[in-house]
């Protein structure tokens, strides 16, 4: 069963490789451990964030939009760890966030339409390339044409578009405020994936 | 207690539970859909979706990331 054996040859090829990288860059290092890890999960638990998305509409099942809820509340969880300890103790980092604006919907819908086609979103792509499913290497090829494309003309669409002011909740809400919030909304979808779920199957 | 097998050799999730779907309409109670996949989401997408509906599903992997569904219709 290739979801459940291990493959010695292949563990040790990445444990050298890492020890070799390790040694020109600890940083480098670090994602690389980081992407193998994330890659391994991902392939041994099938996740599947396209699923997630589509199915609760197209085959009336919500587990993994379940999964993916769980998912979300578990990283806000970690990310306001880190961004509250990194904010007492004056430490400061640069994240890759950036307002809403009408670019971000237009966007969230020309992935989405592209992400249901292709079968997989961008990390479910990577991964099934990995495990062999050849015909995922052409959506590859779309997503590095579409991904550099984004990245070359992303201003130019944040200025024709413009964009809302950003908000930082905590500053608003306090921590706690924001936490409750967020996790009272994550708990709201949760309901309505349970709820939709057993009107689908009708349990 | 008829065997149907149907062809999703290489097509993407979520295609082969959309004919899956459709195939099983046609089928009588008790008759078994035979499906091969190399695609490991559309396999465990199909088992979910089968437990769900409380048909009854065996999945075996018969080579390395080839999996083998059978498919009771136990009810309607």
């Amino acid at each position: 069963m290739s979801q459940r054996k291990l493959n010695i040859g292949f563990t040790l090829f990445m444990l050298l490789l890492f020890i070799l990288v390790a040694q020109l860059s600890p940083k480098s290092a670090l994602i690389l451990g980081l992407g193998t890890g994330l890659g391994f999960v991902m392939q041994k638990s099938r996740f599947c964030f396209t699923s997630a998305v589509r199915d609760p509409l197209l085959v009336g099942m919500t587990h993994l939009t379940q999964a993916l809820i769980l998912l979300i509340a578990l990283s806000i969880a970690g990310f306001t760890l880190i961004v509250w300890v990194g904010e007492a103790r004056g430490i400061s980092y640069s994240l890759n966030v950036f307002p809403l604006g009408v670019h971000t919907l237009v966007g969230g819908v020309l992935f989405g339409i592209g992400m249901v086609l292709a079968g997989g979103c961008a990390s479910g792509v990577l991964m099934r390339i990995g495990e062999g499913f050849g015909m995922q290497m052409l959506a590859l090829g779309g997503l590095l044409i579409g991904a550099l494309l984004g990245k070359l003309t992303v201003a130019h669409w944040r200025f024709v578009f413009g964009e809302w002011p950003g908000i930082f909740l905590p500053d608003k809400l306090g921590w706690f405020g924001t936490l409750i919030l967020e996790f009272g909304a994550l708990f709201g979808l949760w309901m309505l994936a349970r709820w939709w779920q057993r009107k689908q199957v009708g349990e | 207690m008829a065997r149907f097998q149907l062809d999703i050799w290489g097509e993407m999730c979520p295609i082969p539970l959309l004919k899956a779907q459709k195939k099983l309409k046609g089928m009588n109670i008790g008759d078994i859909l035979v499906l091969e996949t190399e695609h490991s989401c559309t396999s465990r997408a199909i088992v979910v979706w089968a437990k769900d509906r409380a048909y009854e599903i065996t999945e075996q992997e018969v080579a390395n990331g080839i999996w083998h569904l059978e498919l009771t219709k136990t009810h309607d």
